[in-house]
């Protein structure tokens, strides 16, 4: 989930608080068992992971990553200590043929009827959810700061105006963007077709491109916070992280009309994990409804995933389950990958 | 029996020069010959694929993106290095001086990285003051371009300039300048004819220094660039990360040694005919590989 980036040096944060969460695991002479999660920066908060702990008398290890590329690398090359991860969709497929992952006891999951049956319909990365159980479903959106821009359309349009040129900012990421100017131009997020990519690239290079500031998938949400840009494509939870809570009435974030590609990351448990059964516990503690309104309102999630959560969320949500109607889910596209490899490039080296 | 004990002795370099050294750039080298797996990482199987397809009109234009800047940069470094490093050498409080320099090591770089985007940003200081100043009434665009990705790359890399510059300045003779004076030369032409030629190998090893981790640069255009600062660096992180190219990544990095060490090898090459030594006294001039880290 690249829209948790927050910047590298959250990440240094992170991994420094994760040092530390290692070596207090180490020294608390360790009868306890452990859980070792590796998860997405900013993905489950604090609170909740030290709840399981309680209940369960255990430690866990928290780890985290920027990027599924990020992710399956470190586990392919033989992070193998690891009991829980959260991939997207598309990694979900990718790691099954693998042969990567554990197959899930769904017997064992009382909350797994919390589960929209909607979401669990668009799991065809694994039919079934023999191996996979979702953890949230979102996407990408736009923030607009309200007091430098008052007239605008909910859609991705708006990119193409030049009067807020040098004021506007998108992610550095290629599926996100890419599949943003395709659905803009009505075709699926996950097309092969080498005309229509074509046609996506053009618009991003020709219309879109001039008025951005530049591409970011770093500091965009810093960026958006100090006034450097007032349109920002990108990720809710960071844009909000980093904008002064006064301040968040002058915000305004959509999920343009045409839609945009969403993802759906699941819960999976790998191959060798030492520790199954604390890892289905952990799965089934997520999908508690208090637990996963607790994890939803933390972030300002809508509660997309589990049916029970919405009514007991008592924050706000950045969007609502319904925005995500028109996106499309991201999907593998295997070696067709290079067409937008292609593309993306050419828009990136620029001039 | 003497030369054996000596091969213990060096047994601990030769170790970490095999393993951080060696061991990483042969992985690079022969990933760069394989073919690419579908998610990540490489089939056993030969193919020059990475090579043809660093052929790409895109990558062309980023080396030369990449070299026009890294030279550029360099030269604007060892501009401002130079006075720098002359005026420590003659300055009664070198220590001081130094210190001074080295200062700005202690904070990560990132976090200095940071710091320019709050002193550059269209909010940040410096148009702070510009409106204050009522100099303009709109902020100034300064990041995120080219010229902030230079700026911020001279900034880094000064150091590495000025060190070797006043190591090889403070062993001049400055008595030489006054004989040229003396000897009817301006003050101009004594630091251009006499200066200049004898802290030359100070001047090259300051160059190398910053041609060649700018040359990898990463970072910096990252945060401060914008979308015309897509450095080789960035290509190389690209691969990797995000397009699931490993091979290509491998090529790209092994040109990029190829061409850095090459450089080195050059201007080492023409050492010996010179008389002074400094440049071959400086210790650790190993050419850093391919993206140097930043």
């Amino acid at each position: 989930m690249e829209r948790l980036r927050k910047g590298l040096l959250d990440f240094l944060g992170f991994a420094l608080v994760s040092i530390l969460l290692v070596l207090s695991g180490c020294g608390g002479g360790s009868k306890s068992k452990t859980l070792y999660i590796f998860n997405w920066t900013y993905y489950t908060p604090d609170s909740v992971i030290q709840k399981f702990e309680k209940e369960y008398g255990v430690k866990v290890v928290y780890d985290t990553f920027a990027s599924n590329e990020e992710m399956f690398a470190k586990l392919k090359a033989g992070g193998s200590n690891y009991d829980i991860t959260f991939p997207s969709g598309d990694y979900v497929s990718i790691m099954i043929k693998e042969g990567m992952l554990e197959k899930i006891d769904k017997s064992k999951l009382k909350n797994y009827g919390n589960i929209d049956p909607a979401v669990l319909a668009l799991c065809d990365f694994d039919p079934g959810n023999q191996y996979s159980i979702p953890y949230y479903m979102g996407a990408a959106g736009v923030a607009v700061n309200k007091t430098k821009v008052q007239n605008y359309d909910k859609s991705w349009s708006i990119f193409a105006r030049k009067d807020l040129a040098n004021r506007m900012i998108m992610l550095d990421d290629m599926r996100e963007v890419m599949g943003d100017a395709l659905k803009y131009l009505g075709y699926s997020v996950n097309t092969v077709d080498q005309k229509q990519i074509d046609e996506a690239r053009d618009l991003i290079n020709n219309v879109w491109k001039p008025n951005l500031l530049k591409f970011d998938a770093e500091a965009f949400a810093k960026s958006f916070a100090a006034g450097e840009v007032w349109v920002a494509q990108g990720y809710a939870e960071s844009i909000f992280a980093e904008v002064d809570k006064a301040n968040w009435k002058d915000v305004d974030f959509f999920i343009p009309k045409e839609g945009g590609p969403s993802y759906l990351d699941s819960m999976v448990i790998l191959k060798g994990s030492k520790n199954k059964d604390l890892a289905l516990k952990f799965i089934d503690f997520i999908h508690r409804p208090e637990i996963y309104a607790e994890f939803c309102d933390y972030f300002g999630f809508p509660s997309t995933a589990n049916v029970p959560a919405r009514a007991l969320k008592k924050g706000e949500s950045w969007y609502r389950p319904e925005d995500l109607l028109n996106c499309e889910l991201k999907k593998d596209v295997g070696a067709d990958l290079e067409k937008y490899n292609a593309a993306w490039q050419a828009i990136r080296v620029g001039k | 029996m003497k030369k054996q004990v000596g091969l213990y002795y060096s047994l601990p370099q030769i170790m970490w020069l095999l393993v951080f050294f060696a061991a990483p750039l042969g992985i690079i080298i022969a990933y760069s010959f394989l073919k690419k797996g579908l998610y990540g990482g490489v089939e056993p199987q030969f193919s020059l694929e990475a090579y043809t397809a660093m052929a790409n009109p895109n990558i062309l234009i980023v080396t030369w993106r990449t070299l026009k800047m890294s030279v550029i940069a360099t030269i604007l470094t060892l501009l401002i290095a130079l006075p720098c490093g002359y005026s420590i050498a003659r300055s009664q409080n070198q220590a001081m001086r130094l210190f001074l320099v080295i200062v700005p090591f202690w904070t990560n770089f990132l976090v200095r990285i940071y710091a320019w985007i709050a002193i550059l940003g269209n909010e940040g200081f410096l148009n702070d003051i510009i409106r204050a100043l009522h100099l303009r009434s709109e902020s100034v665009q300064f990041l995120y371009n080219q010229t902030a990705v230079i700026l911020v790359l001279v900034y880094m890399y000064l150091p590495y300039a000025i060190l070797p510059l006043f190591s090889t300045i403070d062993k001049f003779d400055f008595t030489l300048l006054d004989a040229a004076r003396d000897l009817g030369a301006s003050r101009f032409q004594s630091y251009v004819r006499i200066l200049l030629p004898n802290i030359k190998s100070g001047l090259v090893t300051a160059g190398l220094f910053t041609f060649v981790p700018i040359f990898g640069a990463y970072a910096v255009p990252l945060l401060i660039g914008g979308k015309d600062s897509y450095m080789l660096g960035n290509i190389i992180a690209d691969q990797l990360t995000k397009t699931r190219n490993w091979p290509l990544a491998s090529s790209i990095s092994m040109t990029v040694t190829i061409l850095t060490t090459g450089l080195v090898f050059l201007i080492a090459m023409r050492k010996p005919r010179e008389q002074k030594q400094v440049f071959d006294a400086d210790p650790g001039l190993i050419t850093p590989v391919a993206s140097g880290g930043r």
